[in-house]
């Protein structure tokens, strides 16, 4: 199901993309230096701006709604400095209002370039006045028709089974009343002879000292391995996958995105504990992403971490009384008798996260990837090779020296990997 | 050739008492019914079947619906905004004091769970009592004040403010005297903030009152030379030391310092330079220092005076007007004859102590030094100690004012006097005629409890401050957890009531740096104060301690002291009693932390409790066995408190430890043992420690908890080896019984150790017997506390021990002192040699528990430790029954969540206390030393990532960590050039009980004593 509605996801998401892509055209060609504005707005303005909304810098759109002194606002965007110590009356209040946050200076661009630039930043927000509501539809859609669709098809295929078996109906009938008119009408008392063959075709079987043995030797070998499957997999939460007080995509982080998992995991490489991230990290950047890449409306999910700090996106300002720590649901769970070390595994051993928890990049949901079990432990550690290349650690270890001379591989069991001290104290 | 010299462990097994043989039969106390079952029908009686089937298919249903529960979801709870010093999962170190010794306090996710100490400690080097690893515990104790209090109502910071600013400008107005009281201090910022308020408020004073005082010694000084201080003692200098009751190496000034000193005259280093120190103590009850010494000899608290009187006349060679001959104890006298020729060999490398606080014998004693060219070699009066300063005239004086009604306010900060003062009576009266009476105590107790305002303290781990215990040594205290709870710290609150302009006392502590003290280390400005908080300390190079020539008439002296040895004397139906001091519990200000209550006394093997100690031979004139409750009298007090045999208690004297029967302490202390504060008496404006008292039987018994007993060492001889250092001189291995050469045979294969073999090393010449391992491995490994009922039930869980076994005295020539021999005549049991040993898992190669357990749960390491996996273990017990040194031990409850033990280590806070690395073990699991495995697997790991080889001294185990002596010295025994295996190199170096073949991995060095030249 999982993949079903991912599908869906990908194709909505794309006939969004190309409907906006040919909106947007469409808006271009009714003004001619807006193309060009659009190229200098994402190349200098979106580190500080957006249109509809405050980042660091105001909401462009209604700003420039608002202020329709396009002499001002070219000497503002090519020099606001300027302006700020020649004491102009707006440029001040803009600037204190703005916690008196120094814009870069745009010398570069021409008046020409300043003009495009605010065709652009107008035309965009006037389209998006004109059409929130087409877009709103987009986030509603992600969720809403996968289930619809699954109940359709269900309708479809019910009423599929229900045409084909009148349709059955209708054909033996038509043959019936076809063989009545041939008068080669079959004898209906086979038909009742038939269940008393068939209990008699069990009683035969029963007798079959032989055949019943069997079926009982079946019958015990496989409730016999179910109950072993069974007790052998309590407690294994392989496949886990709880639902996160935020819905955080991997697969976008670290799939789409390309962001290190030690970026936020940071305790992998130096601790036991990879960590879960404070949320000042997530605010590195999600003080200035609010929402997903071409949504108009900031994303709920985000809005939890600035809830969870006392954040206030409008005012960028934090309220630390009302901030609250955020409860994530543990996937992986060791027990408390076995000590793992990240730092070990990850920094020393040079293994992959991927390895331990599987293509995380590729989950939009994380689930238990391995079953944790200490059978799964060992089992690694009799197969991997230590990584000692380049460590000095393993310079002085003559016995492990004499396992490479003698050809064969260091693993970890051969250096007391699966001693029972070396996990549980 | 082995010692034939019998080793026992008390009384009980030295004399086979019934009951112990009894005892003695079982692994553990507590016999396991299955006698029961065999003889009362057991397996011949029938079941019927239905009950049988009514057993089982409860049975099953329950089980089925036990397993039913969900698995609990576990939260993870991320930091909101990490502070950037604090990685989850890493510990933090930071620098700070306590009682003047600078250490280290090791943080994880910003709560202390452990004090380790400063490796460049001028005071330890290291080393750190059991008190001070015990202090973190204090941090967690539940029954800490929430918030300041005025009547025992809740109060605010705010209104406290007010009120007490407002009462004591009325009484400032009145003209009436406001009195600061505290227990020394000796941290410069405090003494300032101190300085600050006596200014503001000139009718104040400020009375240093010390529960157990130095008073003597430091009026002992100030007559002699003219220097009201308590010297510096060296005791590394000495080669030769007298003790006269002075338990230096447990409780007296400052014990760990001594300890480091002391062994290194004795240690395996100094004797592979065949040098050993001479130590012979006079004293009364068996004191740590007492066993530590080469030659103890019993005396009354009587006899002492005396004693040294003859001793000076011996190495003065005149006569003092009065002196007498000990005519009551000729052993005594003649010891004193040839240790003054001792003392004048070693001249200038001698030193005499005595821990009365009698001022008259302290001048004495001053005297002596002086005649021995002690000053400016062994004693050092030009950097003073500043331990105590206590001054008992000036308390006396001030409870006085207080009951004439001359003082209007009182501050109590680290004073009980309540509980520790001898009057208690007379302070209780006087507090009610005191306006104002405010306490600073973080918790409720005696005097608190009496005061309208009580002001809680921070806790020190909680703390600015900075402290100043040795003349030119300035240690800062920096706090290494926000306040659990709504206090804060004293100094701020006398800064703020005496109207300080500076806004809190970090401002404080920092500007008294700043301006002075950050100069002696030669650091300035920020940088400076950021190196400070990182390396503790600043230390100025000490002052050439000068010579000091005595000058002090001695005849009003010898006539002062003839008086008092006269008023101790018991006549015939008394005896002489005496109050010392536990190594755990020292003057009870800290009953309430259950790691000391548990703690061991490491001569008498008691926990929980206080007791009376009583020769054997008067035990058996007066028909009394341990346990029976006795009732002392003296001064018009008396208490009941059970008697304990101990050998080398001096006949005729009774001993009796102060600390305990605090009766408002907290759950974990109170009513704990009986107040003997009481029994003191004020003398010559000292207080005296020595008084005498009728004992008379109650008829009850109350057993003590006590961990002696309860292994046997069955008459083997090959647990503790001793040589005389006179043998040692001649060949090194001397007792070692490797001379002996037996087969070994060997059941299994040895063990290779490819990559490390973990071994350890024990000088038993420079174990103490202090306890401090104990503690610091309770606390290193979340070993659980137990009680004093479990204690009694010998269930008490410490992983390391200290064995303490008594000998007879011999001469080094004794060529067969069999046991039967001696114990025909008791009065030997007055001079018994005691050795001490430290007894953990010996981690043996060919371990007896690991072919014995059904589940191997406990299994052999290629890093030659002996691995339990405790989720394995089933409880069996086999491999405790097996083990042939009984350091296994059985979780017979879950100590963690069982409401019995909920006093102890379960508390709220409590619980943060513990090692994150080392698992809880639960009820029905065995349990035992690891090495410290957390620190081992730490250690390698830190060297993986830092890709270097693992060097010697990466990985120290707490025990080794903590100990003063440094007498245990573990590593890697593949590595021939690291120290273990240097130490196991030695000739002294034996394994205890080496003929069973099963190669332990710990080494012992053989005690020697240097008894060669008096035969006292």
């Amino acid at each position: 199901m999982r993949s079903f509605s991912l599908l869906f996801k990908q194709f909505s998401r794309s006939v969004l993309v190309v409907a906006g892509f040919a909106f947007l055209g469409t808006s271009a060609f009714a003004q001619g230096d807006a193309a060009k504005g659009e190229t200098i707005f994402k190349a200098k303005c979106t580190t500080c701006h957006a249109i509809d909304r405050r980042v660091i810098g105001p909401a462009l759109g209604p700003q420039l709604d608002t202020e329709t002194d396009d002499k001002f606002l070219t000497k503002w965007i090519q020099n606001n400095q300027a302006l700020i110590t020649a004491k102009d009356r707006k440029a001040l209040a803009i600037y204190n209002q703005y916690n008196q946050a120094g814009m870069t200076v745009f010398a570069e661009l021409s008046d020409a370039d300043v003009a495009g630039l605010i065709t652009y930043v107008r035309t965009t927000y006037k389209a998006m006045q004109t059409a929130p509501k087409a877009a709103v539809g987009g986030p509603a859609a992600e969720s809403g028709p996968s289930q619809m669709v699954i109940f359709a098809l269900i309708g479809v295929i019910v009423l599929a089974f229900v045409i084909i078996l009148v349709l059955n109906k209708v054909v033996s009938t038509l043959e019936r009343l076809l063989l009545k008119n041939k008068e080669l009408m079959i004898a209906e008392p086979v038909a009742e002879a038939a269940p008393v063959d068939r209990m008699a075709t069990v009683k035969k079987l029963a007798k079959n000292k032989k055949l019943v043995f069997f079926v009982l030797l079946c019958g015990t070998l496989a409730l016999g391995s179910w109950t072993w499957v069974t007790l052998w997999t309590t407690n294994v939460h392989q496949g886990y996958q709880p639902v996160q007080p935020i819905k955080f995509p991997h697969d976008l982080h670290a799939g789409a995105m390309k962001i290190d998992c030690q970026y936020c995991h940071s305790g992998a490489y130096k601790s036991k504990n990879a960590s879960i991230p404070s949320l000042n990290v997530c605010m590195n950047c999600h003080k200035l992403i609010d929402r997903r890449k071409g949504a108009t409306v900031p994303s709920p999910e985000i809005a939890k971490i600035y809830d969870a700090l006392g954040y206030d996106p409008a005012t960028t300002k934090y309220d630390s009384t009302k901030a609250r720590p955020i409860q994530w649901i543990r996937i992986h769970n060791l027990p408390d008798f076995a000590y793992f070390n990240h730092s070990q595994h990850v920094k020393v051993g040079g293994l992959k996260c991927q390895t331990c928890h599987g293509r995380v990049q590729e989950m939009p949901e994380v689930y238990q990837y391995s079953p944790l079990t200490m059978k799964w432990c060992i089992q690694c550690h009799k197969r991997t090779n230590v990584n000692m290349k380049g460590n000095a650690y393993y310079e002085k270890m003559e016995a492990v020296h004499d396992l490479i001379k003698a050809g064969k591989p260091v693993t970890e069991a051969a250096m007391g990997g699966i001693e029972c001290g070396k996990c549980h104290y | 050739m082995d010692s034939n010299k019998k080793y026992w462990k008390g009384l009980e097994e030295l004399n086979k008492t019934p009951e112990f043989v009894e005892l003695n039969k079982h692994e553990f106390a507590e016999p396991i019914p299955i006698e029961d079952v065999l003889t009362g029908g057991g397996l011949e009686g029938r079941t019927p079947r239905r009950d049988f089937l009514k057993a089982v298919g409860f049975g099953v249903g329950a089980v089925t619906l036990a397993a039913c529960q969900k698995v609990p979801v576990h939260k993870s709870i991320p930091y909101l905004i990490k502070p950037e010093e604090v990685t989850p999962g890493i510990a933090n170190y930071y620098a700070s004091t306590i009682e003047g010794q600078a250490i280290l306090v090791k943080t994880r996710e910003g709560r202390p769970i452990k004090i380790e100490g400063n490796p460049n400690d001028i005071i330890g080097k290291g080393g750190l009592s059991a008190r001070a690893q015990a202090s973190v515990l204090d941090l967690y104790d539940v029954t800490r004040l929430k918030n300041p209090l005025k009547d025992n109502g809740d109060y605010g910071w705010e209104q406290t403010d007010n009120f007490v600013k407002s009462e004591l400008d009325a009484i400032k107005a009145s003209g009436k005297k406001i009195r600061l009281i505290t227990s020394t201090i000796t941290s410069p910022s405090s003494l300032a903030v101190i300085a600050d308020f006596l200014t503001a408020y000139p009718t104040a004073k400020h009375i240093n009152y010390d529960a157990v005082s130095y008073t003597g010694i430091i009026q002992g000084n100030q007559n002699s030379f003219g220097k009201a201080v308590l010297p510096h003692y060296n005791f590394d200098k000495a080669d030769v030391i007298v003790s006269f009751g002075a338990d230096f190496l447990g409780t007296w000034i400052s014990p760990v310092e001594f300890i480091r000193q002391y062994v290194q005259n004795r240690n395996n280093k100094s004797l592979e330079a065949k040098k050993m120190s001479r130590h012979i103590q006079f004293e009364t009850s068996m004191s740590v220092t007492g066993t530590n010494a080469d030659v103890r000899i019993p005396i009354k608290p009587s006899e002492e005076g005396v004693a040294l009187l003859n001793l000076y006349n011996a190495i003065s060679g005149t006569t003092l007007p009065g002196s007498q001959k000990l005519t009551n104890n000729p052993i005594a006298d003649k010891a004193l004859t040839l240790v003054a020729k001792e003392l004048l060999q070693a001249k200038g490398k001698a030193l005499v102590v005595a821990g009365s606080n009698d001022v008259a014998t302290q001048i004495l004693v001053n005297a002596i030094n002086s005649l021995l060219g002690s000053y400016g070699k062994t004693i050092d009066l030009d950097n003073p100690s500043k331990q105590f300063a206590g001054n008992d005239a000036e308390f006396a004086e001030f409870v006085s004012e207080m009951n004439s009604g001359d003082v209007g306010a009182v501050f109590f900060l680290n004073a009980n006097p309540v509980y520790d003062y001898y009057k208690s009576a007379d302070v209780v009266t006087g507090l009610k005629k005191v306006r104002l009476k405010v306490s600073f105590s973080d918790k409720n107790e005696e005097t608190a409890a009496l005061c309208n305002i009580i002001a809680p303290n921070h806790h020190y781990l909680e703390s600015w401050g900075d402290d100043s215990a040795l003349e030119g040594y300035y240690t800062i205290l920096q706090p290494t957890i926000n306040p659990v709870y709504d206090t804060r710290q004293a100094e701020h609150s006398l800064m703020v009531w005496s109207g300080s302009t500076v806004k809190d006392y970090y401002t404080y502590v920092r500007n008294t740096w700043d301006k002075s003290l950050l100069a002696k280390g030669g650091l300035s400005g920020q940088a400076g104060w950021e190196k400070l908080l990182q390396t503790g300390f600043v230390q100025t190079a000490p002052i050439a301690a000068g010579s000091y020539s005595f000058s002090y008439g001695l005849d009003s002296v010898a006539q002062k002291i003839l008086d008092h040895s006269k008023e101790l004397t018991a006549d015939g139906s008394k005896v002489e009693l005496q109050l010392y001091q536990k190594v755990s519990m020292r003057d009870g200000k800290r009953a309430n932390n259950p790691w000391l209550q548990e703690l061991p006394d490491p001569v008498s093997k008691t926990t929980w409790d206080n007791y009376a100690n009583v020769s054997p031979a008067d035990m058996k004139k007066w028909g009394w066995q341990d346990g029976d409750v006795v009732k002392i009298d003296a001064n018009g007090y008396s208490i009941s408190v059970p008697v304990i045999s101990q050998p080398g208690q001096a006949q005729g004297t009774v001993s009796v430890a102060v600390g305990y029967g605090r009766t408002i302490a907290g759950p974990v202390g109170d009513n704990v043992g009986k107040n003997a504060f009481p029994f003191h008496t004020l003398r010559n404006n000292t207080l005296q420690a020595s008084v005498v008292a009728a004992l008379t039987a109650t008829g009850t018994n109350s057993p003590l908890a006590q961990t002696q007993t309860h292994h046997s060492i069955e008459g083997r001889n090959s647990i503790i080896k001793e040589a005389t250092f006179t043998e040692y001189l001649k060949n090194p291995g001397a007792r070692t019984g490797k001379e002996e050469d037996h087969k070994v045979y060997n059941l299994w294969d040895n063990y290779e150790h490819p990559t490390y073999n973990w071994v350890m090393a024990i000088d038993l010449n420079a174990c103490t017997g202090c306890g401090a391992c104990v503690v610091a491995c309770s606390a290193e490994n979340n070993v659980p506390v137990v009680g004093k009922d479990e204690v009694r039930r010998r269930r008490e869980m410490h992983w390391i021990r200290i064995d303490r076994y008594y000998s007879f005295n011999d001469n080094g020539d004794n060529g067969g002192t069999t046991r039967e021999h001696e114990i025909a005549k008791l009065d030997d049991l007055d001079h018994v040699k005691v050795v001490y040993q430290p007894m953990l898992c010996q981690h043996c190669d060919h371990a007896p528990c690991e072919t014995v357990c059904p589940v191997l749960a406990t299994v052999h390491s290629s890093e030659g430790l002996n691995h339990m996996a405790y989720n394995r273990c089933i409880g069996t017990r086999y491999c405790a029954n097996n083990c042939p040194y009984k350091v296994r031990r059985f979780n017979w409850f879950n100590y963690w969540n069982d409401a019995r033990f909920e006093n102890y280590l379960q508390g709220d806070h409590t619980q943060l206390v513990l090692n994150p690395d080392v698992t809880t073990r639960f009820r029905g699991v065995m349990e035992k030393c690891s090495m410290c495995i957390q620190r081992i697997q730490a250690g390698k790991l830190k060297a993986k990532i830092e890709k270097r080889p693992l060097k010697d001294g990466d990985v120290k185990v707490a025990c080794q960590q903590t100990c003063p002596a440094n007498a245990i010295v573990f590593g890697d025994g593949n590595d021939p050039e690291s120290e273990v295996s240097k130490a196991l190199k030695s000739e002294r170096t034996y394994y205890v009980l080496e003929e069973l073949g099963v190669q332990p991995g710990v080494g012992y060095q053989v005690k020697v004593r240097n008894i060669s030249e008096l035969e006292a």
